[in-house]
């Protein structure tokens, strides 16, 4: 069993070797022309000027501060957030708050960047009363929201996972609750709340058709540096705006691949970041010695820190939960008076004007639940090879970085390389089976972080019982670990669920049409898809606000009922093990 | 009882097998129909749509299916044959030329309009203006008879066909200011100027609506008539490109949409005749 474990583990590293050898193959000849230091310092992005230049490194700046502001934004929210639902929720409504939060991860991102432009960039033109509001702050708030579910759900994982004795060994001490929470359930929860960030990182520096409708996307460096109003362009933008209409061949077209090998060594870099103060953090050592403060005149009582930081945790969950309730009441306002019977059952008519999105929601289907298929086997056998039998060596410590780079790929690249190999070199056209596969390399990350970070919360005891009454190891796994485990792992297949029903880019290129006449499920025939059908709707045909924002209530419905059966298997786990 | 949670994840796994034999033996027989895929520009993609919508309903065994990816997936689509035409909301490039022997069809054509937020005072301007406004050397609107209030430059990516079109009609191959904001899509540019009080941009007409006003040029308002006519310069052709001389379904395709009736449907649609 062994082997099938490491093949799986294996398999994602793979994928990304593939992946990074085409990128950087196709990039090469930009590498040549321009130079690495040209390209990458080069400050003019102008691929197709009279005199065409190619220096990317505003886009890098964006990139950066695009990023930063969006964790700036998005992870002391859902610090906060997680552990009101780990520790100060009753349970009853942690049991309805956490799936709500899911659901953000379910919001297609063309339906993002749409909220964003009309809600976001106009609040923001109109409150600083400034020129435009397509900036940097645009983008990163955008981001950080898109972030939140991950870092909510999987920190929230995380804490729930700390042995209870903890907290009350602490609070037996006579610590309070907030410096329990502070002192002791944070640190031991560290692994897991720094794996949260991290997905929610790459999650942001990967993002693409939210991002671009809402930062403007001047090639042009903030002046000053902390001007969070000014447009900014990130390096996925670039991507998402241009790959499409570039004709293959051209030096553009090489420049925009050199664009995400950057964007993938970027990944890395913060990736390898992680890791090491994921490692300090759980030896023990201190990172960096905060400087002394200065002696504060009077003492803040610890009642006074816990009042604060108990508002801070309320307040926190309370501004999640407001955004969640905007973004969905606006949607749904929008689109329940289109929908009808016939928008469910029939096929698109006069260009989506009229008729329904049945063929779009049986596609849906088909490419999510074939991507969950590939994904959650490899996705488990890796997590089960990486946690059970894998001992630190330099073969663990490159799947793993393999993995955390296919995690920071942003998906419009899943797309592009779909389209060039599975599309076009391999021969099979536009089809199904292309699409479940970019999807689930897309989601394959999440479910290994996931169902890894499930496994780590197996007390050992378990499996020293399993094994201690004479069960294989195997045995143990399967029997003993896994079932553990399972509500970890639902939740890694559920908010993949929700990523992969709502992403565009991974699809467009490779699995999907506008129209299809005949539902035929063939692996190897092209479907109609929800995400899609929108962002033909939104981009190119006018006059179908209403069709628009049905489609996304229909798109989000969907994904509430995979969220609802979820959560109620979640139950049914958690109190099978109690 | 982690028998129980064993038990249901079997359960999972069934289901999700079950699932999706139901979904493959759905399957119904296409064997008497006649399949053929485009490919390319959501630009032309609702042309492409409309027609293929018309010639479907007057022949039963027909599926046509159109789909997006943009005017470079159009090309290498076609160029590869996954897919049998191509659609480009730009020029071949001589990189996609090379080598091929590819068809080209202007099967009708996308007039730009200049437009702006309704609440904008000006109404007319000058091709130099536009020039000059896009150029970054005219950054308010009083320079060109409106209020006081900056000017927010909103174009095209730099390879879409309409970008293409606007760098070469109007301002002459020269670069547009480096502060210009840059959207991918006609939806997305209208969408952003209706919003944006001090906004300019270019969508293509069927997109003027009552949420943007559209400024008319050197006295001539951008209508179709008006594109048609030629009095109204600014507009690009819409291509569709085979590989090699079109066959079977493809060639009837591109022989209706060519035809009056096609033409038709590409005016109701708010698109210029290519004939």
């Amino acid at each position: 069993m062994r082997g099938v474990w490491f093949t799986s583990a294996l398999f994602a590293s793979l994928a990304v070797i593939f992946i990074l050898g085409y990128l950087l193959i196709t990039a090469l000849p930009v590498f040549f022309e321009v130079g690495l230091t040209g390209f990458l310092f080069g400050t003019d992005w102008n691929p197709t000027g009279t005199n065409p230049s190619y220096g990317i490194g505003a886009l890098i700046v964006g990139t950066l501060l695009v990023t930063a502001g969006a964790m700036l934004f998005s992870v002391p929210l859902g610090l906060l957030s997680a552990v009101f639902l780990a520790y100060v929720a009753p349970k009853k409504l942690r049991d309805a708050v956490k799936p709500a939060i899911e659901l953000l991860a379910g919001i297609p991102s063309v339906v993002y960047g749409f909220f964003g432009m009309l809600v976001l960039c106009s609040f923001l033109q109109k409150v600083f009363d400034v020129p435009s509001g397509f900036s940097w702050a645009a983008a990163s708030i955008l981001l950080g929201i898109m972030a939140l579910p991950t870092i909510v759900s999987i920190s929230e994982d995380a804490l729930s996972a700390v042995p209870k004795d903890f907290r009350e060994a602490s609070l037996g001490l006579g610590a309070t609750r907030f410096q329990t929470i502070s002192r002791v359930l944070l640190p031991a929860a560290a692994s897991g709340i720094s794996a949260a960030v991290v997905l929610g990182m790459g999650r942001a520096l990967g993002e693409t058709m939210a991002v671009m409708m809402v930062a403007g996307n001047s090639a042009v460096i903030p002046s000053p540096l902390w001007d969070v109003l000014s447009p900014i362009r990130t390096l996925t933008a670039t991507l998402g705006i241009e790959l499409a209409e570039v004709s293959a061949g051209s030096m553009h077209y090489y420049a925009l691949f050199g664009i995400a090998v950057v964007l993938l060594a970027i990944t890395l870099a913060v990736n390898l970041a992680s890791r090491f103060v994921t490692r300090r953090i759980e030896t023990g050592k201190q990172l960096f010695t905060l400087p002394t403060l200065p002696e504060l005149p009077v003492r803040i009582p610890p009642r006074v820190t816990e009042k604060i930081a108990f508002a801070c945790i309320y307040l926190g969950t309370f501004a999640v939960l407001a955004i969640l309730a905007v973004i969905l009441g606006n949607i749904f306002i929008n689109g329940i008076p289109a929908i009808s019977w016939e928008f469910l059952t029939e096929s698109p008519k006069d260009l989506g004007r009229a008729g329904g999105i049945f063929p779009a929601i049986v596609g849906t289907v088909e490419l999510v639940f074939g991507a969950i298929l590939i994904a959650l086997p490899i996705g488990a056998g890796a997590a089960v090879y990486l946690h059970e039998y894998a001992k630190a060596s330099h073969i663990t410590a490159g799947i793993r970085t393999g993995i955390d780079l296919l995690s920071g790929t942003p998906s419009v690249v899943f797309g592009v390389f779909g389209f060039a190999f599975f599309v076009i070199f391999l021969g099979w056209g536009i089809c199904l089976l292309a699409g479940m596969i970019c999807l689930a390399l897309m989601i394959l990350p999440t479910i290994i972080k996931t169902t890894e970070e499930a496994l780590k919360s197996v007390p050992d005891s378990l499996r020293e019982a399993s094994l201690g009454l004479g069960a294989t190891k195997t045995q143990t796994i399967f029997r003993a670990v896994l079932p553990a485990a399972a509500s970890g792992i639902i939740t890694g297949a559920v908010l993949s669920l929700g990523r992969a029903a709502g992403e565009t880019a991974p699809i467009m290129f490779t699995a999907v049409v506008f129209s299809k006449r005949f539902i035929t499920p063939d692996l190897f025939e092209p479907v109609m898809a929800l995400p899609f059908h929108l962002y033909v709707l939104t981009t190119s045909v006018p006059n179908t606000e209403p069709q628009q924002y049905a489609t996304a209530v229909v798109l989000i419905c969907m994904v509430a009922a995979i969220y609802v059966t979820a959560a109620i298997l979640r139950r049914k786990f958690q109190r099978n093990l109690a | 009882m982690t028998k129980r949670n064993y038990q249901i994840l079997q359960g999972i796994a069934l289901a999700a097998i079950l699932l999706t034999s139901v979904l493959a033996a759905g399957c119904i027989s296409t064997e008497d129909t006649e399949t053929i895929s485009i490919a390319g520009s959501t630009t032309v993609l609702p042309v492409a749509q409309a027609v293929a919508e018309e010639y479907m309903a007057q022949n039963a065994n027909a599926d046509i299916q159109v789909s997006g990816g943009g005017s470079g997936v159009g090309a290498t689509s076609a160029i590869e044959g996954t897919a049998d035409i191509g659609m480009l909301s730009r020029d071949l490039k001589a990189s996609e030329k090379e080598g091929n022997n590819l068809r080209e069809f202007v099967v009708g054509k996308d007039g730009i309009a200049l437009v702006g937020h309704p609440s904008n005072s000006v109404s007319d301007l000058t091709l130099e203006q536009v020039k000059a406004i896009y150029q970054g050397k005219i950054t308010n609107w009083k320079e060109v008879g409106g209020t006081d209030a900056e000017i927010v430059l909103i174009g095209r990516d730099s390879s879409s066909g309409t970008r293409e079109f606007f760098t070469e009609f109007v301002l002459d191959k020269e670069d547009a200011a480096k502060k210009m904001q840059e959207l991918n899509s006609n939806g997305a540019v209208a969408q952003a100027v209706s919003i944006t009080p001090g906004a300019i941009g270019y969508v293509s007409l069927e997109y003027v609506d009552d949420s943007l006003k559209a400024f008319s040029i050197e006295g001539v308002e951008p209508t179709v008539e008006n594109v048609i006519s030629g009095a109204y310069e600014i507009n690009r052709p819409l291509l569709m490109i085979t590989n090699g001389e079109p066959e079977g379904l493809a060639a009837d395709y591109l022989e209706f949409i060519l035809s009056a009736e096609g033409q038709m449907i590409l005016k109701d649609n708010g698109f210029i005749p290519a004939v």
